[in-house]
This record gives structure tokens, sequence and C-alpha cells, in this order.
């Protein structure tokens, strides 16, 4: 009967707040205004839908941890929604998939709860996850991503046309920083094709460009040859260009693009470039922080890493390092044609969670409301995450930062005390709806890379999960990485490789029996 | 009547029983408790669902593949290839502190040799991966340059290269592990009886018939027994083997627990747990089997006295 008024209330409420939440304020007014021409249908099913009085939530550290004001973050988020409790499960960050798989085999399900790509997938063909498919089809989230572009990065996310986690942003990928003084000293301008990438990187490599009279800089350098994780070629895009060496659809069936000619030529790319010593050798076996610090160092020129925040990172690291900070974000070569943007994790609502209509309108959706739900998602509680008071941080240091009454800045770290909030769960320049009065916090450095990967972008594809997948990919993948790492290094031709590959059992044909159960 | 005076013993010495229980819980839940984990071994994994029991399925496709052999020799062969030469070594080590006079010089060798077995194994990979660096940065490649062994075009990847990886990963282990193994044969050491020593000097032996006839029979039983105890430790190898390998030396450098490692994080799904919980048994069964193959020795060499 409580239930039954509360829904009433709330048809009542939403009628003119419209879909952002229990709550109410100017914001939501305004978008009640926008939304009240969408389709008759739409709110006919969404008047159904009723929100809930209590949830559970189990989440990674990318939502505040509860050193970092997680309390305060809830409370915010409950007065928001409308949701009266917000139950929180935050296993430790590096131990999630851990419990998380803990969790699925106890039963006791959590309502929602954040899943990276693979496990999605793989849950969602376990019949763990709630199909989100009709609701975000009939929500006006999907209205608020199409017109922002990031209804695209939520489509990626869908298995068999079937939707079963929400993105919070978009997945984020690599760019190429290079750096500008070396290109300077060289003469030579940002490539725009392989055959020019190359040339800077002889350049870079022969030319002195740092000016040390030494033979001691390579052309480019990553961690590892292949990444762990898809995309996979996300750190040698130039190389790679178009081959992918895992599955991937083409002509809408499923092929693994490791059995393809373009990959063959990636490989021979590759391998030419580190004989001629373009490559930094030590690629093969160094972490990402190894690459990281090698570049701020000076000891290579053409570093392809993360968009957005990454840029501001890497100027900072540069100017510490007493290195020329500028650097050049290099759009995709005409080879490469778009840079991968990697899928994001997402909400996901498990398939045991009671209301899960409910949940997905006044708790996932409201997350990218466009207004005030979707700012605290972005930064967090005011007076805890940001401020707008007048203020000196730091002042007892050598870098005092002071703030004039009005402008908007992080907050001190809560549990690293010297460092600021710079977001809360959503990157805002990662959104896939348009925050309505973002205060703009990142820096232009950032914001340049951030908007030169968006604007030369593909999503990177969703692979279903399948038995022979979880049976066979281990092996074959490890098998692939061996091979890509002896082709480069020289110890194989490519066609040696290949001929391995097709004569090994846990080559070729684990590849077929999974491509053939992917295209079942 | 036996069981009897066994509860009146009981009884007696409960204090003792009181003091054990802590032990046998602590034992049943994190030793036995876990065992029961095996079963998945004759299962497909299947997540949420209900595992579908295989019967030896598992174990078929595990010896069925190449990749599963290669890593079980490349266990067997590293495992006692390093127990070897370390043992070997710190017995060396061993003798020759003991022949050094200068007791603070002793103690320095002794404190600086023990040093490298307290830094993780993380440390020492991320050490040795930047010594060993195919770069000008790379401390060997430079020595070897300058000293014109090689020149700039000819640097050794001597962690990326299969024919270098095994012999650096044994260096490594030597480096890291002879210090501390030294202890133990140093301990025998002390207590060798010095009137031994001078009795050989009144007979005329010189420094190596001593060590020949004196230190090095006093130490065989050690020796033997520390080497029997590792040897029954072979299969137990993942940290060091995983952080010094890379794609390019997985042929020799995999061992089973890598290969379990991979078979569950590299199949971009959610892992079959029932594969690699055969794996993990077939491992254990081997490991037993060696224990007990050991204890079985030990008792002939050690006057009955088994290592279980």
């Amino acid at each position: 009967m409580k239930k039954r008024l509360m829904s009433l209330l709330m048809v009542a409420a939403m009628t003119s707040t419209m879909f952002v939440g229990c709550g109410s304020d100017a914001s939501k007014e305004t978008s009640a205004t926008d939304a009240a021409s969408s389709d008759a249908a739409t709110e006919a099913a969404a008047d159904e839908v009723v929100c809930p009085d209590e949830i559970t939530i189990m989440v990674d550290a990318t939502v505040f941890t509860e050193p970092n004001g997680r309390d305060q973050f809830i409370a915010k988020l409950e007065e928001l929604t409308g949701i009266a409790k917000i139950n929180v499960v935050q296993p430790d960050h590096d131990a999630y998939y851990d419990v998380v798989g803990q969790t699925i085999a106890s039963g006791d399900w959590p309502d929602v709860m954040i899943l990276g790509p693979t496990y999605l997938s793989g849950y969602a063909s376990q019949g763990v996850l709630w199909d989100m498919t009709d609701a975000w089809n009939n929500s006006e989230l999907k209205v608020r991503q199409t017109a922002f572009g990031g209804n695209v990065d939520v489509e990626g996310l869908m298995i068999n046309g079937q939707l079963y986690g929400m993105p919070a942003t978009r997945g984020n990928g690599c760019v190429t920083y290079l750096r500008q003084s070396w290109l300077d000293a060289v003469g030579m301008d940002v490539p725009t094709t392989y055959d020019e990438y190359i040339e800077v990187l002889r350049a870079f490599k022969n030319n002195d460009p740092d000016g040390d009279g030494q033979n001691n800089t390579y052309g480019a350098s990553a961690a590892g040859f292949i990444g762990g994780e898809a995309p996979y070629i996300n750190y040698w895009p130039e190389f790679y260009q178009d081959a992918f060496p895992s599955f991937m659809t083409e002509n809408g069936a499923w092929v693994d693009g490791f059995n393809s000619d373009a990959m063959k030529a990636a490989l021979q790319r590759m391998a030419d470039a580190y004989a001629e010593g373009l490559i930094d050798p030590a690629s093969l076996d160094q972490g990402t922080k190894d690459a990281r610090t090698k570049y701020f160092a000076g000891e290579f020129g053409a570093f392809t890493y993360w968009a957005g925040n990454w840029a501001e990172n890497i100027y900072q690291n540069l100017s510490q390092n007493d290195q020329d900070p500028e650097i050049a974000t290099m759009a995709p070569i005409a080879e490469v044609g778009t840079y991968i943007n990697r899928l994001s994790p997402a909400w996901c609502i498990t398939s045991t969670c009671e209301n899960p209509e409910g949940v997905f309108k006044y708790f996932i959706e409201t997350m990218q409301d466009g207004a005030d739900t979707q700012f605290l998602w972005t930064y967090g509680v005011e007076g805890v995450h940001w401020s707008t008071a007048a203020e000196t941080l730091y002042a007892d240091t050598d870098s005092p930062k002071e703030y004039a009454q009005g402008e908007f800045h992080g907050c001190d770290n809560l549990e690293n005390p010297g460092t600021q909030y710079t977001k809360a769960h959503i990157d805002p320049k990662l959104a896939l709806v348009e925050l309505a009065n973002d205060p703009g916090a990142l820096s232009e450095t950032a914001k340049a890379s951030a908007d030169l990967f968006t604007a030369n972008c593909r999503n990177a594809e969703m692979v279903p999960s399948t038995q022979e997948m979880t049976d066979y990919n281990g092996a074959l993948t490890t098998l692939k990485n061996t091979l890509i790492a002896k082709v480069v290094m020289g110890e194989m031709t490519v066609d040696e490789a290949y001929a391995e590959y097709e004569s090994n059992p846990e080559g070729l044909a684990y590849s077929q029996a999974i491509v053939d159960s992917l295209n079942k | 009547m036996k069981n009897k005076k066994l509860f009146l013993k009981m009884y007696k010495y409960k204090g003792f029983y009181l003091m054990f229980l802590p032990v046998l819980v602590f034992a049943i839940i994190f030793f036995y408790a876990p065992m029961f984990g095996i079963r998945f071994a004759f299962t497909n994994y299947n997540g949420i669902k209900t595992p579908d029991f295989v019967g030896l399925d598992n174990f078929v496709r595990m010896f069925g593949v190449p990749s599963f052999w290669k890593a079980f020799f490349n266990t067997i062969q590293i495992s006692v290839i390093k127990l070897v030469l370390t043992t070997t070594i710190a017995v060396v080590v061993s003798i020759l502190l003991n022949e050094i006079i200068n007791i603070h010089f002793k103690k320095a060798v002794q404190t600086i040799i023990y040093l490298p077995h307290f830094m993780s194994w993380v440390v020492t990979a991320s050490l040795f991966t930047l010594i060993l660096a195919p770069t000008s940065h790379g401390l060997v490649n430079t020595m070897l340059i300058n000293m014109g062994f090689i020149n700039e075009n000819e640097m050794i990847y001597f962690l990326g290269k299969e024919s270098t990886w095994r012999p650096v990963y044994y260096l490594i282990n030597i480096w890291k592990e002879t210090g501390w193994q030294t202890v133990i044969f140093m301990a025998t050491l002390a207590g060798i009886n010095t009137e031994l020593y001078e009795a050989a000097s009144i007979d005329g032996a010189g420094r190596w018939q001593k060590m020949r006839y004196i230190t090095f029979p006093a130490l065989a039983n050690t020796i033997l027994t520390v080497f029997i105890l590792n040897l029954a430790k072979v299969m137990n190898l993942f940290e060091s083997a995983f952080v010094l390998q890379n794609d390019a030396v997985l042929n020799t450098a995999n061992v089973l627990e890598t290969y379990i490692y991979y078979q569950t994080f590299n199949s971009g799904s959610i892992p079959n747990y029932g594969y690699t919980t055969a794996v993990g048994l077939f491992k254990s069964l081997v490991g037993c089997v060696l224990v007990l193959v050991c204890n079985q020795w030990s008792k002939k060499v050690r006057d009955g006295r088994g290592i279980v």
C-alpha cells in the first residue's frame, strides 16, 4: 500500500520533473519542459516505474572510497535520486573481480554492479544480468545521449543487439604524442602518413634530437608489442593500422583478425622498425610506468598513450624532469584512419533485482541527467570534493594555490593530502551526456587531446563469451603473443610464425573453434 | 581399554590439547576446507550455473596439448637445475666464509650476501631488467660495448632471448638466494669441533686436506637434508619465473604455475576454472609424490628420520 502510494506520488512528481530522479530543482524543471515533447508511449511506460526504496550497489574504487568521502557522496545521491537507502559494497579495487565472482557464486547478488566488458559479456551469457535494452530504448537517457553522440558508446556494449550494462563515460583510448622540441630539432612536421611517421622515428633515432651529442634515443616505445587486454593494438596504432589480432566482425560474421593478411603486414612493419632500431627493444617486457618514465626522461620521442587527462600529466611530468613540455598530439595517420575507443566499464543490473526498471530509471538514468545528479557523479560533493569558496590551499608549501570566491576548484584530497580532487566517477571529458553548467575543470592540454581523440576514434567491438572462448582463448592468446614477440624481434619470419601457428594444435585449430562458436 | 587409556592421557594433558586447538582450527579452515575446490577439476566450470561433471575430460585435454607438457618439463628442469646450482654455490660460499679469519670482514660479507634474499621478486626483476636492458641505459651491455666485445648494434637482450634467459635466471637466483642458504651450512660448520682441525694440523694436513677430510664429511648430511627438503618443493615455482619472463621466452620460461595464470587471465572471458584446477591438481599430485619419495630417501640417509 505504502509502495503504491509512493508510486502515485512519483507519477505526479514525474509529470513535472520528467525522468531526472525523484527530487526536483530548477534544472530538472528545465529538463521536464524538454522531455514533455517526447512521445506518449515513453511517458506511459515511465509512469509505471516505481522508485526503489533501497538498493545495494557493488562498485570498485572508481566511485569515491570511504576515506574519500563516500558517505557524504551517497547521502547526496540518495537526496537527489529519491532512493531512500543506497547500500554500497566496495571491495578492494585490485581484488574487485575476485569478490564479484565470489558474490555471484554465493547467490547473494547486489542490485547493481560495475563490470568491465569482459565480465559483462561473460555474466550476461550466464543470465546474471538484466536485459536493459527496452528500458534504454524507451528512456530519455537515450535521447540525451543521442543528442551528444554518446549513444554510439552504449551501442558498442550491446551483445547481439541486447544491452546488459550502461556505461557512464566513453571508454577513452590512446593518441600519439610527439615531442615538439624534437620535431623542431630535426626540422620535421607532425606526420600524416606511415612513411612520414617512419621518417620521424628515423630522425628521432639517428639525428640526435635531444642535442646531447650521443646516439641514445629511440623513435618510439610502449609497454609490450601487443596489449594485454582489448583492444590490444592501442599502443602501436601506426604499425598495426587496420590489423587486429583477435576476434572481430567482417561482413557480419566473426573472424579471427590474427589470420588476416593485414596482420601479417603489420608484423612485418614492426619487425622492420625493430630491426632498424626505431622501436625501443625493451618494449618487450616493460610496463606502462616504465614507458612513461622513459618518455619523461627524454629517451624516446613518439609515445602513444591515453587521451585527455594524461596529456596534462605528460606535460607536467616533462616539466618536472626539465624537459621541454610541449607535445604535439598527432591525429591518426592516413593508414590508421581512427584511433580505437575501448569499451567502457558499465553499470549492470542483476537479474535478481526486484525492481530493475526502477533501478534503471532512478539510479542509472539519473547518473547521466545532464544536471545535478550527473554533476555529483562528475565532481562529487560541494565542500568535500569541490568548492567555489575563496581559499588558499597548501599555503604552507612552496606552491600555494589561491582561489577567488566563485572559482571552481577541487578540494584537498582527504586520503592523500597535498593533492586535489579532479573528478569523481565520471570524467567530464568522457561524458556521454552534456553536463549543464560544467565548470570546465580540465586544462587546455587535456581538453585538446581529448577533443582530438573524440573527433578521430571508432569503438572497439564487444566480443560475446562462448564456451570455446573460455576453454581455448587463454592458450591461443598466449601463443599469438609469443609469435608476435618473436617476429618483431627478428627471431622468426612472418611466414615461419604462421607456419607454427597453423601446425600447433593450440593455434589455428583453437582459433577456428572459437570463430565457429561465435558464428553459431 | 586402549581407548580409555588414550582419553585419560588426553584429559591429563588437556592443557596441551587446548593450546593445539587453534592450530587445528587454522589448519582445517585454511588448509583442508579449500581442498573441496578440487572437485572443480572434474567439472566444466559454468560460473553461476551448477558445474557440469565431465569426469576426466579436463585431464585428457591437459595431457593432449603441447603447451602443458612444455610447462611441465620446464618446471622440472628449471627447478632442479636451480636447486643444484644454488645449493652447490651456497656450500662453496659457506666453506669460503668459514675460512675467513677476520671476524668483522666475515660478518660484513655474510650480511651483504644475505640482503638480496629480503628483496621482493618484483623489485629484483625490475633491477635486473634495468641492468640487463638491451639499450644504452643497460649497465651490462654498456660495459660489453666499452670493453669492445660487442658494438652498439649487437646489444644482447639477455631476458628476451630463449638462449640466454635460463642462464640469467639461474644467476639471478644464485645472487638472491645463495646468502640465505649459507645460514644453515654456516651453522653446521660452526658446530664442527675445532680440535679435529688442530689434530689434523698436528698430523700435517694442509688446508685443502682439512677441508676434504673434516669439513666436507661434516657438511654432507646437512647438504643432503637441504637438498631433499627443497626437492620436495620443486613444483612450486611461480613468482621468480613470472616476473622475469616475457612473451618472447615462454617456450623456455613458462612453468606450470604461470601456465595456469595465462590460461586463466588470457582467455578474454570468464575462465574455465575446471581446467586450471585440473592442472593445479596434477601439479599437486606430482609434488606429493616427490615429497613421499624424498621422505623415503631421507629415512634412508638420515637414520630413519623422514621429512614428514
